[in-house]
């Protein structure tokens, strides 16, 4: 058994290396990058992009929904994997609630991109409506994000404690930071019991947050007329979507932290095979949704309907809506039902098939449905009757990307991504166990 | 001297282009003027206003166009002579209403004709026109009747200066509404022998608190011009507020959010929020202990 | 030496002066010269006036377009802007059998508000049905619904619905987020990508309307970069008692617009009773099960004036604001 300088030593963050220092570099030329080209579009106009009245929402609004999606995993992990008391989720959680941080700021920022008034962003609280559905988006989100942050927070003061006396010789600043922040953390029998008892209201109350944040969400499209979003399945829909971009997204994340950070002892095979049974499930729940939103309609449908399905199944769209489909669900679940499926590094690029696909899933939703209006296209320039993203909205969509890989990197070089007190009390446990039984 | 020579030449040149600069119409001799057309009706609102609805216009290359802003003034000729009773500018559509002010000033000729003369004198672009405009006087009594449980309007046209009723005029009726009247009945109801009309008036017609603004009209007679005579009748059926302007809707404004909507929010904030604040509490617990 | 001087003194203050008066003369005549060869021609000569238009530029106003205007200052009597012409209800009738296309509609519309852009805020679409049904012409404007989808996803009360049925915008107050854009099923909404390049067309704008304040009544005047437009069934025009720009532009008397509560819509040449002609021609309203309620009646192509072919020199499939080479 490892003694606990051991644990410590293995799971406090390190400095970073030089392949972490480019990584940063280039994280942050695309984030200027980003910022340049959003600066012209306020001065400019959202002229700036291919959106026209037609295709009136682009890969802003799916990069929003992507956001969003992913931030769901904080629930996803820890909530719903504590509730049915999945123990392997220790060295998993951490990552996630890291994840679900990122994630959701990004959402707050990408939306506010889209904006054509981003300097009267502060209207939608300040003249808010509360018939629709973006208000209860300016609600729900900085909801969510608070509480991804106590669920991030509560769990790591006693690792930020830990980490304080771990530096204190090498690093006496950044130790005095990490003594600040674990809030005068002692581990007396008070404090555990305060940490616990909010550790598990905020772990109860996340998921139905999230699950709601993704409704809602949902509720942006399914509240409209439009053929393609006006559909009583959106919101169970989007939950499983979230479900599985979220996953998708920890096992990538996951295995490249590992790597990283030579964590191999505390993120085995086993949680590389527990998680790809997770995805798994997701998968096959987000394939029956899929199959309830497309397959059933095909079978009786209006003629607008009929167009929508004919855009996706053989049309302009067919293309990537069969790589989401098959690529981003089907061959997942066939690989992931092998055990081989499961190892780290084949988990590692069903994981990146995954959110590829998330993603591109995202703008088939948004857009097919805003080119086939009830009423015919008319009347405007041809280019109209067809989008694809700008130079600008690829740079910007990728300064976003960039900025939420800035949030995980950083937050991952100072924060120990697997709880170090947690790991040890239940190595302790199993020691205890063995010594018993023994 | 050469300095002679050059002032000369100087003084010259100055008073060349002065010559040019000073004299004012030269440079559009060239310019041909266009002839404005004048129309004007007159019109009388029984117990209002008598006008006269004047239009000027041209035809400019081929084209009808609207003579605006210029000036034009109203004679009325008695006994060979002209008398001005007013002045009147066509607005930016070439339309002006001029109204007669004091009728009574106005002197009929021998036969009871009054004979107006709107006059243009020119300007510019446009060379003098003037239009004559000739009328008798009438009048329209006009009142609403009940007869057998139907709503009539009742008019008699007469001649004011003859005192005589008028036969076998066409008279229609109308009620007010927005933009243009709408007519009730008929297109036209001549009058009997005794200048009368009586027009049913059908049920249905919606008009505010059910008062209908109806009109009587005497529509471009040679003779007599446009005469109108109005009344308010009680008759219509009342209009109704049908719009859900005053109702908390899904589409009102944030001041009619629907209760259960307000409820369902702000319960939601108070409950979720109120958790996190004690959250706060407990991390603030944490630091003291 | 001091005669010299003098005299030359003399002579050169006498050869000044003179050529001075010449010089100042001639500035003179130079000028009218130059005035008279670029001076625009006028119907007549009035006093002008100088006025700075929103721009903050200079610009020359007839006196006589400017009006001046007695504030309301009664409380009892102030206009809601938000609310509307009271005891009103606005319909417009589209009749589908007259319309060949003429486009006047949308020209005025384009003119009236100042429409730069790709988009017109009406269009004539080039209807039909299915193979088997015959194709016609149908001009499509905001329908100005009693349930109006763009109204109630509006996050910040942008648009708006009045008493008197109109749904306005505010660009003071809207955010772009175009959420109301993708709720409309009608797809009139308009959003302005970039600077309305309104410039020329706006300092027509300040010359002809006198007395203008931008208000949600005269959408277009001005148009906001980021904010959306859409037609506004010319309030502006209704409150001096004139009928909507395409209404009255239209040559074939397609459209005719009224007021329900009084159960009346004329095409400025005839009035109708609105029940009767509904019941008369059948008249229906577009996307009815959507539930949107518009305020838009059609009367259906039958009986047609026109041929539909007709309509085709006119039909462009790709343009409905020709821009300015």
């Amino acid at each position: 058994m490892k003694s606990r300088e051991q644990f410590i030593q293995d799971l406090a963050p390190k400095k970073f290396t030089k392949v972490e220092k480019i990584w940063l570099g280039l994280l942050i030329v695309m984030i200027l990058a980003g910022v340049v080209a959003y600066a012209d579009q306020v001065r400019s106009g959202l002229q700036v992009t291919n959106l026209n009245d037609y295709a009136l929402w682009g890969i802003y609004i799916s990069n929003f929904v992507f956001f969003i999606a992913t931030s769901f995993v904080g629930a996803a992990t820890v909530a719903i994997l504590r509730l049915t008391q999945n123990s392997w989720r220790t060295p998993l959680v951490r990552i996630a609630e890291i994840i679900s941080l990122a994630a959701i700021i990004m959402a707050g920022i990408t939306i506010i991109i889209d904006l054509g008034r981003p300097d009267r962003a502060l209207y939608t609280v300040i003249y808010a409506r509360f018939q629709s559905p973006i208000t209860w988006d300016v609600i729900i989100i900085p909801t969510y994000m608070v509480a991804i942050f106590y669920l991030l927070y509560f769990p790591l003061l006693p690792d930020l404690a830990i980490l304080k006396k771990y530096y204190s010789e090498t690093k006496p600043r950044l130790s005095k930071w990490y003594g600040k922040l674990s809030l005068n953390w002692k581990g007396t029998d008070k404090q555990k019991r305060i940490q616990q008892k909010s550790i598990k209201i905020i772990a109860i109350l996340v998921l139905p947050l999230g699950l709601i944040l993704q409704t809602i969400d949902a509720w942006l499209f399914s509240s409209t007329y439009r053929i393609g979003w006006n559909s009583t399945n959106f919101g169970p829909y989007f939950i499983s979507g979230a479900f599985v971009a979220g996953v998708g997204t920890l096992v990538v994340t996951i295995f490249l932290v590992r790597k990283v950070k030579g964590l191999e002892e505390y993120i085995t095979d086993y949680h590389f095979d527990r998680m790809g049974k997770f995805l798994a499930l997701a998968c096959l729940i987000y394939l029956y949704f899929n199959a309830n939103e497309y397959l059933m309609p095909a079978y009786a449908s209006t003629v607008n309907e009929e167009v929508h399905l004919d855009t996706l199944f053989t049309g302009h769209y067919s293309t990537i809506f069969w790589f989401v489909t098959i690529g981003g669900l089907v061959v997942p679940i066939i690989l992931l039902m092998f055990k081989k499926g499961r190892s780290p590094v084949a988990m590692f690029w069903i994981g990146v098939l995954v959110v590829l696909a998330s993603w591109w899933k995202r703008y088939i939703i948004v857009t097919p449905t805003l080119l086939h209006p009830y009423l015919p296209i008319q009347g405007v320039p041809e280019s109209w009757r067809d989008y694809f993203p700008s130079l600008h909205e690829w740079v910007i969509t990728g300064s976003n990307l960039a900025t939420a890989l800035l949030i995980l990197t950083l937050l991952v070089r100072y924060l120990p991504v697997v709880a170090i007190q947690r790991t040890i009390d239940e190595s302790k446990l199993e020691h205890n166990d063995q010594k018993r039984e023994s | 001297m050469k300095n002679c020579k050059i002032t000369s030449f100087v003084f010259l040149f100055i008073l060349i282009s002065l010559g040019l600069g000073i004299s004012d119409n030269d440079l559009y001799a060239q310019t041909k003027k266009n002839r404005a057309r004048i129309n004007a009706d007159y019109v009388k609102v029984i117990g209002g206003e008598s006008y006269l609805n004047i239009k000027a216009s041209a035809r400019i290359d081929k084209k009808t166009v609207e003579v605006s802003h210029i000036d034009l003034q109203i004679l009325q000729e008695l006994n060979d002579e002209e008398i001005q009773i007013g002045k009147t500018t066509t607005n930016a559509s070439g339309i002006s209403k001029f109204i007669i002010e004091d009728f009574a000033n106005l002197q009929p000729d021998s036969l009871g004709v009054y004979n107006l003369i709107i006059s243009f004198d020119g300007n510019d672009s446009f060379k003098k026109a003037s239009r004559d405009v000739s009328f008798r006087n009438a009048d329209i009594e006009a009142k609403w009747i009940v007869k057998d449980s139907v709503n009539y309007v009742s008019a008699k046209l007469i001649d004011t200066q003859l005192d005589s009723a008028l036969a076998e005029i066409p008279l229609t009726v109308r009620v007010d509404r927005l933009f243009r009247p709408l007519k009730i009945g008929e297109d036209f109801y001549d009058t009997d022998n005794d200048g009368e009309i009586q027009v049913p008036i059908e049920n249905g017609i919606p008009g505010i608190d059910g008062n209908l603004k109806l009109e009587v009209v005497l529509s471009e007679s040679d003779d007599y011009g446009t005469v109108i005579a109005q009344l308010t009748a009680p008759i219509g059926t009342v209009i109704v507020d049908e719009s859900t302007y005053d109702q908390r809707t899904m589409w009102s404004p944030r001041g009619k959010t629907p209760i259960f909507l307000l409820a369902l929010t702000y319960s939601f904030i108070f409950i979720v929020w109120g958790i996190f604040i004690y959250l706060f509490i407990n991390l603030v617990r944490i630091i003291k202990s | 030496m001091e005669e010299s001087n003098k005299s030359a003194r003399r002579k050169f203050l006498d050869k000044g002066l003179k050529l001075g008066f010449a010089a100042a003369l001639g500035g003179i005549g130079i000028t009218k010269v130059a005035q008279k060869l670029s001076a625009k021609p006028n119907h007549s000569s009035h006093d002008k006036m100088e006025l700075m238009d929103t721009e903050g530029n200079i610009i020359e106003v007839d006196s006589t377009e400017v009006m001046e205007i007695t504030p309301k200052t009664d409380p009892d009597e102030k206009y809601n802007m938000r609310e509307g012409i009271p005891n009103r209800k606005f319909v417009m009738v589209v009749d589908l059998a007259k319309c060949k296309n003429a486009l006047a509609c949308q020209s005025a519309c384009n003119k009236h508000h100042y429409i730069t852009g790709d988009n017109a805020w009406i269009k004539v679409y080039n209807m039909q049905e299915s193979a088997d049904t015959a194709p016609y012409w149908m001009p499509v404007t905001c329908q100005h619904c009693d349930e109006p989808a763009c109204v109630t996803v509006c996050p910040v009360d942008a648009t708006f619905k009045r008493r008197d049925g109109l749904v306005l915008i505010d660009n003071e107050r809207c955010i772009g987020c175009r959420f109301c854009m993708a709720a409309c099923p009608y797809s009139i909404r308009v959003f302005n990508w970039n600077e309305p390049d309104q410039g020329e067309i706006y300092v027509n704008m300040e010359a002809e309307m006198s007395h203008h304040k931008p208000s949600p009544e005269h959408a277009g005047a001005p148009s906001k970069m980021g904010t959306v437009d859409k037609c506004d069934f010319c309030p502006h025009a209704v409150q001096n008692n004139e009928l909507p720009h395409c209404v009255t532009a239209c040559p074939n008397g397609v459209f005719y617009f009224g007021d329900k509560y009084e159960d009346t819509v004329t095409n400025g040449q005839e009035s109708l009773r609105l029940s009767k002609l509904l019941e008369d021609k059948a008249g229906y309203r577009y996307m009815e099960a959507l539930g949107t309620q518009p305020s838009v009646y059609y009367l259906p192509p039958t009986d047609r004036l026109v041929d539909f072919k007709d309509g085709l020199e006119n039909y462009n499939e790709y343009e409905s604001v020709p821009n300015p080479e």
